[in-house]
């Protein structure tokens, strides 16, 4: 826990661009909600590879939003759900049913459906916010952080006394 | 990396990076090589694992299914072509978990790959070989307690072997009640409140002073005649009006007479039904207590119905066993179909298909039962819990000729869900030439009864519509060997059953099925029973005759003082009906007139 909070705080204050650190958590939003094995993880790792999304802000968040996944099923099986039968939507559903990708895919399962809609749908908001937080965060907390005491502790921590 | 890149710590002031310009900001061009190693990596881990987690899929599902241990001791995939071999497959007993239901040696088979991305396993063509039963395990393959069954066979008749010994009357009478005296009681109670009823009536009714009073009146009226015309023509006035009175009381114990004939002729009835009932309660006693044809056929039927009973359980309980896996659990929600997985989370809802297919779907599996008796093969065709899909039943055929100890067995069916709403099942088995060994008939310490050897025909012809169980079985036992472990001190009752099994060379046996599931009932019918008849004839009539004769004498014993009472209650009633006859001759004789008594018969009248 100690070592994710120091993760954190170092990722959030370091010199990288914030736009990656935050996407690199929005990426994280979408493979926690979703179930991990699934095809669109897979592109998303290509994603996350290939662009420059901050790894470690894209793996503390995995941690983190795969542990809130589990309390959010219940809402992602009602959404998707929702979703899949809604009539409106049947000719679309009936469509990508009969295609081996999105089969595939199991986007005819309640929960990835919902936890797909969900994540996407926070995606690009959550990635604006978080921007944002950081920005605010290093203009006028950073310097604050680093004094206090708790980055001392988790400097001594981290590297010994001697730092 | 960008990551490689944020190696300050929060203490650390921040510095001042050389940032990559243009799309070099945001592209990592490495990533693609990453890419291609990580995913090269995960498909080596899953081809590594892949075996393994097939294999505990299995262990687990199957345990699950079948409530005792599944046990697999190899899973092998390969990719070209796309297919799975399955080696060393135990399915445990869950009645006997030192036993194996069936092992199967090995189960290979081939998938169709494009629909296998379409998450639909289709198998063209699949291997079963070496498939044997109730071979024996190493280890308990018992996964916890196990509920009870609920199948049972209603009214199943317990092997009771009947005693030669004569039971003892005065104990059989001192729990049983006789219905004679019972109704000997009722009647005697009954006789009496219509006797009071009847007495009440008689008083009612005109009497002996009644009539004496019209005869003074008559002779009141003749002395007055003789007065002149004047009395005349009064007397003819009076003579009218006793004739009206005379005759509203003929007719009053005319009609009371009428209703009591009528009442007493009911009671003769049950006074005949009273007098016979003490030989109802000998016979009911005799057949309950003594040896009858009747409990000998329970004796047979009890013989033939424990191990027939026994197979019939263990085959429903393995087909209660496949119901879940016979149809799917989908639920229609507007047009489409929601199907919630037998594992994992969420539900899964089906679409319309251009070329509609099952989830899992085993178009042909060729198997090979490796039975003690030899190889016996058959075929099991469109094996999907989807069959409405489909649109086809799963059928079944197996054959085996020249077999060790079995000539041939054929057997056949199908399993029907293509309506769920009907679902319909249906066998047939054939064998000719069985050798029958060492099968229990009974383990009563009373007497053991084992057939050592029979050669078996046997036609069995079974179906299931919905709930409804209907099954016919026919078999004939040819060469037939009986031991029985008669006690060198059982009583003659014993010896006799033993000595008539032992001569038993053939026998014919017809069994019908019916009931449901959960509960069926077995007919039997059987030349068991004929056997033992002809066997037990003479000690049942003795017995039955030396029974008999002890029950009359003390069934009319008991029953003696009541009857007697009843007849003299009877009696009591009878002498009624002799007084109402009385009154009518009275009444009668009043008007008709003539004799001493004079009546208006002895009235002259002028007109």
């Amino acid at each position: 826990m100690i070592r994710a909070v120091y993760k954190l705080l170092q990722v959030i204050g370091s010199e990288t661009e914030p736009g990656q650190i935050s996407l690199g958590f929005a990426f994280a939003l979408i493979a926690g909600f979703t179930p991990l094995v699934s095809l669109h993880n897979l592109l998303l790792l290509f994603l996350i590879l290939v662009l420059r999304v901050n790894l470690s802000a894209f793996f503390l968040g995995l941690a983190f939003f795969s542990g809130v996944a589990y309390l959010l099923d219940p809402v992602f099986h009602r959404v998707g759900l929702a979703v899949l039968t809604a009539g409106p939507l049947e000719g679309l559903w009936t469509t990508l049913y009969n295609s081996t990708l999105w089969r595939l895919e199991g986007f005819n399962n309640s929960i990835v459906m919902g936890s797909l809609i969900v994540s996407l749908l926070l995606f690009v908001p959550f990635y604006l916010v978080s921007n944002r937080l950081i920005l605010k965060y290093r203009e006028h907390f950073l310097a604050w952080v680093q004094k206090t005491k708790l980055v001392h502790v988790l400097n001594i921590l981290r590297y010994g006394a001697g730092s | 990396m960008t990551g490689d890149r944020a190696s300050s710590t929060p203490a650390a002031p921040p510095k001042s990076p050389q940032k990559p310009a243009g799309a070099g900001r945001w592209i990592r061009w490495p990533g693609v090589v990453a890419f291609a190693v990580v995913t090269v990596l995960l498909a080596a881990a899953w081809w590594l694992l892949v075996d393994g987690m097939i294999e505990c899929a299995i262990e687990r599902a199957g345990t699950q299914a079948v409530g005792a241990k599944v046990e697999l001791a190899a899973a092998d995939l390969t990719l070209l072509p796309l297919g799975l071999t399955l080696n060393g497959l135990q399915v445990t007993d869950p009645d006997e978990p030192m036993t194996n239901a069936v092992e199967v040696q090995r189960i290979s088979f081939l998938m169709d790959g494009l629909n296998l991305l379409r998450r639909k396993v289709i198998v063209n063509e699949m291997t079963v070989d070496g498939v044997r039963f109730g071979t024996p395990r190493k280890t308990s393959g018992a996964i916890g307690k196990q509920e009870p069954g609920v199948i049972q066979m209603v009214a199943k008749t317990k092997f009771v072997l009947p005693s030669a010994q004569i039971p003892d009357v005065k104990e059989i009478l001192a729990k049983e009640e006789l219905r004679s005296l019972k109704l000997a009681e009722t009647l005697r109670a009954d006789i009496q409140a219509e006797q009071e009823r009847w007495k009440q009536q008689l008083a009612e009714l005109p009497n002996k002073a009644k009539f004496d009073e019209y005869r003074q009146r008559l002779d009141k009226l003749k002395s007055a005649g003789k007065g002149g015309l004047g009395g005349i023509v009064g007397g003819a006035g009076e003579a009218t009006a006793i004739q009206k009175d005379i005759s509203q009381d003929l007719e009053k114990i005319t009609t009371a007479k009428k209703t009591f004939d009528s009442n007493l002729a009911r009671i003769r009835e049950r006074m005949d039904g009273a007098t016979k009932a003490p030989e109802e309660d000998l016979r009911r006693l005799r057949d309950k207590y003594a040896l009858s044809p009747q409990g000998l056929a329970n004796m047979s039927s009890a013989l033939i119905e424990g191990p027939l009973g026994d197979r019939i359980e263990t085959a429903l309980r393995w087909y209660a066993k496949l119901q879940p896996y016979l149809q799917s659990g989908g639920e229609r929600k507007g047009n489409v179909e929601v199907v919630t997985p037998l594992r994992g989370r969420g539900v899964d809802v089906r679409f319309k298909e251009q070329a509609p297919l099952p989830d899992v779907l085993v178009r042909t599996a060729k198997v090979g039962m490796d039975l003690s008796a030899g190889l016996v093969s058959g075929t099991i065709r469109n094996i999907t819990p989807d069959q409405p899909v489909l649109g086809a039943p799963t059928t079944f055929e197996f054959a085996g000729d020249k077999l060790t100890g079995l000539q041939s067995l054929k057997l056949s069916g199908e399993i029907n869900r293509v309506d769920q709403a009907s679902p319909h099942d249906a066998a047939t088995l054939n064998v000719r030439g069985y050798r029958l060994l060492n099968l229990p008939l009974s383990t009563d310490d009373s007497l053991p009864v084992f057939v050592k050897e029979a050669l078996t025909d046997l036609d069995l012809k079974a179906g299931l519509r919905g709930e409804a169980l209907d099954a016919n079985l026919a078999a004939t036992l040819q060469s037939v060997q009986v031991t029985t472990g008669v006690k060198p001190d059982a009583d003659a009752v014993a010896k006799a059953v033993a000595s008539a099994l032992s001569d038993i060379k053939s026998l014919h046996v017809k069994a019908d099925i019916t009931g449901t599931v959960t509960h069926y009932a077995v007919r039997l019918s059987s030349d068991l029973d004929q056997v033992l008849k002809q066997a037990l004839g003479k000690q049942m009539q003795e017995q039955v005759g030396k029974f008999e004769s002890k029950l009359r004498t003390a069934i009319a014993g008991k029953a003696a003082k009541p009857l007697a009472d009843l007849r003299s209650s009877f009696g009591g009633l009878a002498g009624i009906g002799d007084d109402l006859a009385h009154r009518v001759q009275q009444a009668a004789g009043l008007t008709k007139g003539g004799g001493k008594d004079g009546g208006l018969g002895g009235l002259k009248l002028p007109f």
